[in-house]
């Protein structure tokens, strides 16, 4: 992955503006690279506010959804190893409840027993 | 027989003692006509031993220097709670002192307001004097802490900006998320023309 690529995502990651995190999404998560896709995901994680857990948990084909098993679990490998699992739960939680997609409920259903085992 | 009658004593006979020293009032000098030809002793160098020795200033003041050092630095090693509970200890023992010595002060009412007055703002509660001073002691060290803290947090920062700064390196969390847009949307324009 390019170097300077790393870097604008490590310092968005970094950012505390929020607007940060839409950029993450719109230029990260759909590149169309797989690495960029998978570095993206680990960063919106190690955020752990709402918005950016919320990206890669209720969208389908992005971060825990994506297509690429290289992406998905390394996104969840991140948010195991979060020290504050409590805003991710609670989005595991509605998400679980409530989104329409069968695939994407299955996937929060999976990622939360991995939760409770670890 | 002839030896034993020699030696045979009559009583009333006087002994003479030979290590009777002479008494006589007459003699006061035993070596008055002694000769020691020139072999008299010098006064001076007996008695060198007792003349005051010039100590050095310099000297008495640098122990006594050390000496208040070495205490101060003791002082300072004690905890700052064990010198204010000691403190506050010797202060309430100086007062139960005070207040149990009978003091008469003659009746002079001057004298008495000054009495009831100094007696009136004693009825602090010197343990609470000892809390409070406790508690601004330690407030200001973690005060002092917290800034330390502070200082360090802002010197790091800057030592980052400044390396950043030296490696020519601009793409940091101080950048603004507009740019680092138009940053990465450039690294992906650039990526498709090499494709």
């Amino acid at each position: 992955m390019n170097k300077n690529v790393v870097e604008i995502i490590d310092a968005l990651s970094a950012h505390e503006d929020l607007s940060s995190i839409s950029v993450l999404e719109e230029l990260g998560t759909n590149s169309p690279d797989n690495e960029v896709r998978e570095y993206t995901s680990r960063a919106l994680v190690r955020k752990n506010v709402h918005d950016s857990l919320a990206v890669v948990i209720i969208n389908q084909g992005k971060g825990i959804n994506d297509l690429s098993p290289a992406v998905a679990m390394s996104t969840i490998n991140e948010i195991l190893s979060l020290k504050d699992k409590s805003e991710v739960i609670k989005i595991l939680d509605d998400t679980i409840s409530m989104h329409s997609d069968e695939v994407v409920k299955e996937n929060a259903r999976s990622v939360k027993s991995l939760l409770a085992l670890s | 027989m002839s030896r034993i009658q020699k030696v045979d004593l009559n009583v009333g006979q006087k002994i003479i003692n030979p290590f009777k020293t002479s008494r006589s009032s007459a003699v006061t000098n035993p070596f008055k006509y002694s000769n020691f030809e020139g072999n008299t002793l010098q006064f001076a160098d007996v008695f060198e031993g007792f003349e005051n020795k010039k100590t050095s200033k310099l000297k008495m003041i640098t122990s006594s220097v050390a000496g208040s050092m070495t205490k101060i630095r003791t002082s300072i090693t004690e905890p700052i709670k064990t010198f204010v509970n000691r403190i506050k200890n010797s202060m309430s023992n100086a007062w139960e002192y005070a207040k149990n010595t009978n003091i008469e002060l003659p009746e002079i009412p001057a004298l008495k307001n000054v009495s009831e007055r100094i007696n009136s703002t004693l009825q602090m509660d010197i343990a609470d004097i000892g809390k409070s001073i406790g508690n601004s002691i330690s407030g200001r060290v973690s005060h002092i802490n917290s800034n330390l803290t502070e200082i360090g947090k802002t010197m790091s920062a800057e030592w980052s900006k400044l390396l950043g700064k030296l490696n020519g390196n601009k793409i940091t969390s101080e950048t603004s998320v507009d740019e680092l847009r138009k940053m990465w949307e450039a690294e992906i324009a650039i990526a498709k023309e090499a494709a």
